[in-house]
């Protein structure tokens, strides 16, 4: 506990995808973290659940998600490879995929935030224009904007 | 095949609610099963739900100037049970990706969709109506009720009247009748869905009741964090082609060495397209600010956006409150 009497641990949730800005978030917690004692990370990627409409059949829609799972299961792996080799230990390092129906995504990295109690959550700035975040909005802004409870990172 | 959907029986049905109709002398072809929709074809005839639907002729359409394009899967027929006209929707899965702006975005259609949304909006007087039905191979077809009107873009450019005067005289009476849009739109997302393709040619004006009605919701997209980002910004674009009587184009004032180039700087452009004048309360001074303000939310120099049509809405209620 701290001065001002906040709760904060030592646990770290990194929310990742497929895109570089994801990659970056992973190596800056790693370069500054690894090797100091006590802390934990866990690696999150939350599979929106496809929508129904954007497949022809659910045979289709089983199909991409097996193969998306595939992607995500080697891209938690080699993050968490990456973790590893800056220090932190084997057993500090959790992954954690989940499906979820996310018509924002940002809520849905913050209620698996809230389920995991965790106090730091790290999230890549996706570097996008204005124009497109008014088009289709930005997680992490929305992130940054809603979170409660603990210490957000956007990692440039 | 039943008496119904017999040669003869469909030959007499034509007769009866297309007396003038020349039906060929061949035997009419029949389809039960419309998965490829090329073969559907003028004079066939469809059975869906044991009715007979006569083919007439694809559905065109026309955009921005661009010649018509022909829809090969939307079917304009006549069903012959009752001689009402109908849209006959057949399946055309499509996708790709779609570019607004520099911004990229993957798109799609989905008879899936289109089918839901006419289940929620049965009875709604701001959209078009129909049914969907399945076709022998699972195909889903949706069956629109023929809405006479035309476009709320070709309305708008066919009004001969200036500016200011247009404002003062037509202009509430079409914001009224765009606000019930918005509030149609409203009603579609706290469902959880979209329209997909918001464009002001997907107004119609149906003749009868003067209403505006949404139609074409088989469209969709990704959405990234914003799932009603794109419905909202095509409002906002048809709202600033209502408020400004058609769009006034950057390309156009240039053409003419306009000296509304003089007082117009970026953060006056559409926030996506550039060469698209949103602060129009700068040309047209009579525009209200409340209203203006509204159409700023579109605009390069905004920085705040909306969400949810909810949002744009209470804007727009309280633009009808202020005049």
């Amino acid at each position: 506990m701290n001065p001002e009497g906040k709760l904060y641990n030592k646990n770290i949730l990194i929310a990742i995808d497929e895109s570089e800005n994801s990659r970056r978030a992973v190596s800056y917690v790693g370069y500054f973290l690894g090797g100091l004692p006590g802390f934990t990370a866990t690696i999150l990627h939350v599979v929106p659940e496809p929508e129904e409409d954007y497949f022809p059949s659910s045979a289709e829609k089983e199909k991409w998600l097996l193969q998306h799972q595939k992607k995500i299961d080697a891209l938690l792996d080699s993050s968490r490879q990456h973790l590893i080799e800056q220090g932190f230990a084997p057993e500090a390092v959790r992954m954690r995929s989940t499906r979820r129906y996310c018509p924002s995504m940002a809520e849905c990295i913050l209620s698996e935030r809230d389920e995991t109690a965790y106090s730091t959550l790290v999230v890549g700035r996706q570097g996008i224009s204005q124009s497109e975040e008014f088009l289709f909005g930005s997680i992490s802004s929305k992130i940054v904007q809603h979170a409660r409870n603990c210490t957000v990172w956007v990692v440039e | 095949m039943n008496d119904l959907t017999s040669q003869e029986a469909i030959r007499r049905m034509v007769q009866r609610w297309l007396p003038s109709y020349p039906v060929p002398a061949h035997r009419l072809h029949i389809h039960t099963d419309t998965s490829d929709f090329y073969n559907v074809d003028y004079n066939d005839v469809v059975i869906l739900g044991q009715r007979p639907y006569l083919i007439r002729h694809n559905a065109k359409e026309g955009r921005f100037g661009l010649e018509d394009e022909v829809k090969f899967w939307v079917k304009s027929a006549v069903d012959l049970s009752n001689g009402h006209r109908k849209i006959i929707k057949l399946v055309f899965y499509e996708r790709f990706m779609s570019h607004i702006g520099d911004i990229e975005f993957e798109c799609f259609r989905s008879p899936k969709k289109e089918a839901r949304i006419l289940e929620l909006v049965a009875g709604h007087k701001n959209f078009m109506h129909g049914h969907a039905i399945k076709d022998e191979k699972d195909n889903i077809i949706r069956i629109l009720d023929f809405i006479s009107g035309k476009t709320l873009a070709h309305h708008i450019g066919s009004i001969a009247m200036d500016h200011e005067t247009y404002f003062y005289q037509q202009f509430p009476d079409i914001f009224n009748r765009f606000i019930e849009c918005v509030e149609a739109i409203r009603f579609l997302h706290e469902h959880g869905e979209r329209h997909g393709d918001i464009r002001r040619d997907h107004i119609l004006i149906d003749r009868q009741t003067a209403t505006y009605r949404w139609i074409d919701f088989d469209f969709n997209y990704r959405h990234r964090e914003n799932i009603y980002g794109y419905d909202l910004f095509g409002l906002g674009n048809v709202l600033v082609y209502l408020a400004g009587k058609g769009d006034v184009l950057i390309p156009d004032l240039r053409g003419n060495a306009h000296p509304w180039l003089d007082i117009i700087d970026e953060s006056d452009l559409n926030i996506v397209f550039r060469n698209r004048v949103v602060n129009l309360r700068k040309l047209y001074p009579y525009i209200p600010e409340s209203l203006n303000r509204i159409l700023l939310h579109f605009s390069r120099g905004s920085n705040r956006f909306y969400d949810h049509a909810r949002q744009i809405l209470c804007d727009l209620e309280q633009v009808r409150w202020d005049s």
